[in-house]
């Protein structure tokens, strides 16, 4: 069936049930409009995927697959008792020609191709988007996206900078969209065995978190170079400040450098301190203050840290958030990254909190088994959760106010690591006190025509 | 560290002693930075990351106070740097640099290079983050002059910067020919969110792209915002009303939800029919809107 003809169908249905005083989502059975053993066109989710280079092929959906029963994955949460709803990856966009035919041969069909994330956007038959471009991309694409009327998956990071993650919530409410972003560990059953437990008392009062992580890359001297063909690199480097090209900074190593990704802070803190904001129910304001120190790299083209200890105080009620890496891991499981939440009576770990999935100690494990009093939400899985938001309009696990501050801890982290002073924040307006060079370092002017 | 053993330190073979010199630049006299600004277009990049990291460290070290000693030093020292007897990356780097500390006198000094090809876009960076009326005052200068494709750059600065002085410049803007223009004209407007002294008059539609007329949609969707904020409900009311008879469910739904922040009888006349909408995002939006309505 051609896109046009689909189109026509829908809106032929859509005013005649208009037409008639009822809405067609309502009552109109799936089987009504799909065909035989295949979703109704009004059930399936047409996709639009933006960066689809390592991890945004995740986020793919096989033509293969379009009527089948799927298991949703596990890498997002859940508990793998879902099956994916029908959806379509159904228009694809990357800088990076040769990957962009790489994921259109994974998704099969015939899905529409553009190397400018704009045409995309433009698409009125793509209803929301998968966004996994580079981090300093984050902000400006999904702004974009709310203006063109698209529901988004954004990775995480939410941001780079607090302007850019403030200017995203605004996007969000002022279209009514929903916004998942993807720190996912909110959406995996062990952070949810975690939650509970803590929020039963079973630790008593925690005052403190600490969370570890293995310290960055130093990096090396890698010449900058052409950009080879097919890669549109003054689009990829979009809305940050201009660098040559050189292999080790685009792709995958992008987040080596402060501009773009920001380290490790940036990319793993914003799966472990979102479980731990989650837990602590500090989504909102946030901290009051920041004393960060460390080391970036002695040589080499990276500049974010290779170690960094930043402590976050909270008021009201009082605890305190440290970041290290690398920290003291966990001592009673084994994980590369994640958090010890200490309490007045004990301690459990969280690890990770990313694709490569989360757990807990067994005893918080064990008391989610024998009690039934899950106090807090329960995903059921993140893309499946956005899924679901999409139907409902209600706000995700991971929404944009809930993810912005998550990124502030990232950012503002990195802002002292940067100064190696030590800050007072005002999380209700947004500012440092008492430090005007910090206070420039919260926004950043665009590039060319990239601007919030 | 003295003097010679910090320039020493800096140009050493040894990347642990090149950082641990960097590190404590804070500490070394400004007067060192035209030395600095030449180890760092040096062709060894290990003596360049040092001096880059340098100069950003003795940056750092005045950045927290405008009134601390060296400032002023400091801040004269990197526009130094932006002449020709320096390398690109160099005058670059300074800029970014000075954009962290410099104040309004340093202005002038950042201004005259706006019109260099490689360096414009840099410029105008530095002035977007220069607070204050002279850096506002310079980009406006500065766009009189420009040439018409970096007009736009300059546009957005001032709507970054929520330059109100620059509203009639931005209606200005709004009415020019050349689209790329009007449409910046537009967002830099609609961001600054200041009332002009005639009613605005965004862009015709007619001749627009499609992603120029998403543009120009969402710049009044946010001048309206503005002005809902300010208290001027009917101008924001008169907006919403316009984006409520558009065909596509998102500005609908912003319309809505604009609509509903303003919380009048006659919003909630607007709001009834959209409870029974066909579309579902614009019924679910409205429902909620209404209730948010009726709870307040």
């Amino acid at each position: 069936m051609s896109a046009s003809t689909k189109r026509n169908r829908r809106n032929f249905l859509k005013k005649t049930a208009a037409a008639g005083g009822v809405f067609l989502f309502d009552i109109v059975p799936a089987r009504v409009v799909g065909q035989q053993g295949q979703p109704a066109p009004s059930d399936t989710i047409n996709f639009g995927h933006i960066g689809i280079g390592g991890r945004g092929r995740g986020f793919l959906r096989p033509e293969a697959n379009l009527g089948k029963q799927v298991p949703a994955s596990t890498n997002l949460g859940g508990d793998g008792s879902r099956m994916l709803r029908p959806a379509r990856s159904m228009a694809l966009c990357d800088v990076d020609s040769g990957r962009l035919d790489q994921a259109a041969s994974l998704v099969g069909g015939r899905p529409k191709l553009y190397k400018d994330f704009r045409r995309l956007l433009e698409d009125k038959d793509v209803d929301a988007v998968y966004i996994a471009s580079p981090d300093h991309w984050h902000a400006l694409q999904t702004i974009l996206a709310c203006q063109a009327g698209k529901d988004v998956y954004v990775e995480k990071p939410a941001c780079n900078t607090i302007e850019e993650g403030r200017a995203m919530v605004a996007a969000t409410e002022r279209y009514g969209r929903v916004v998942q972003v993807g720190s996912q560990g909110r959406s995996q059953t062990a952070a949810w065995h975690a939650n509970n437990y803590i929020k039963a008392g079973r630790l008593g009062r925690v005052r403190k978190v600490t969370c570890w992580h293995y310290a960055s890359p130093d990096g090396d001297w890698t010449p900058d170079a052409e950009p080879p063909p097919g890669l549109d690199y003054d689009m990829w480097v979009g809305p940050a400040r201009w660098l040559p090209y050189n292999v080790k900074h685009t792709h995958g190593a992008f987040r080596w450098l402060i501009d773009f990704g920001g380290g490790q802070i940036r990319d793993r803190g914003a799966h472990v301190m979102s479980i731990a904001n989650w837990i602590m129910d500090s989504d909102n304001p946030g901290p009051v203050s920041i004393k960060a120190t460390g080391e970036p790299p002695h040589d080499g083209m990276y500049n974010s840290a290779v170690t960094m200890e930043v402590t976050y105080e909270f008021k009201n009620p009082d605890w305190t958030l440290v970041w290290a890496q690398p920290g003291i891991p966990s001592a009673t499981l084994d994980a590369r990254y994640g958090a010890v939440y200490w309490g007045d009576s004990g301690n459990i770990s969280v690890t990770l909190g990313d694709g490569a999935g989360t757990s807990t100690d067994q005893k918080a494990r064990d008391f989610a088994a024998q009690c039934d009093c899950g106090k807090a939400f329960r995903s059921p899985g993140h893309s499946e959760n956005f899924e679901d938001c999409i139907r409902s309009r209600e706000k995700p696990i991971m929404h944009m106010e809930a993810a912005h501050r998550v990124a502030s801890l990232c950012v503002i982290g990195n802002v002292g690591f940067q100064l190696q002073r030590p800050l007072e924040w005002d999380a209700v307006n947004e500012r440092f006190r008492n430090d005007e060079e910090a206070n420039r370092l919260l926004s950043r002017p665009g590039r060319g025509p990239w601007h919030l | 560290m003295d003097t010679q053993t910090f320039l020493t330190s800096i140009q050493s073979s040894d990347a642990d002693k090149r950082f641990a010199a960097w590190r404590e630049a804070g500490s070394v006299s400004p007067s060192l930075i035209p030395q600095l600004g030449k180890l760092a277009g040096s062709a060894d990049p290990g003596q360049s990351k040092a001096a880059i990291e340098a100069l950003t460290t003795m940056t750092h070290s005045v950045g927290k106070d405008p009134k601390s000693a060296n400032r002023a030093a400091v801040t004269q020292g990197l526009l130094d740097l932006n002449s020709a007897a320096f390398a690109l990356p160099v005058r670059i780097h300074a800029l970014r640099l000075t954009s962290n500390i410099a104040g309004e006198d340093a202005v002038p000094a950042v201004a005259k290079e706006i019109g260099n090809p490689d360096l414009g876009e840099e410029v105008v960076y530095c002035l977007e983050r220069i607070p204050g009326n002279a850096s506002i005052q310079a980009l406006m200068n500065a766009y009189k002059d420009a040439a018409e494709d970096f007009k736009p750059r300059i546009l957005a600065a001032l709507g970054h910067r929520r330059a109100a002085a620059a509203v009639a410049l931005c209606t200005d803007a709004m009415r020019s020919a050349n689209k790329e223009i009007a449409i910046a004209g537009a967002k830099a407007f609609a961001r600054i969110g200041s009332k002009p002294a005639a009613p605005p008059s965004f862009p015709p539609e007619a001749g627009l792209s499609d992603w120029q007329k998403m543009e120009r949609m969402d710049s009044m969707l946010r001048y309206a915002e503005a002005q809902a904020k300010a208290g001027n409900a009917a101008d924001a009311m008169a907006i919403y009303k316009v984006a409520l008879e558009q065909a596509q469910e998102h500005v609908q739904c912003a319309a809505i939800i604009g609509i509903g922040k303003l919380a009048t009888a006659e919003a909630a006349g607007l709001l009834l029919p959209k409870l029974k909408s066909p579309i579902r995002n614009v019924r679910i939006t409205a429902q909620k809107t209404w209730k948010g309505i009726a709870s307040a």
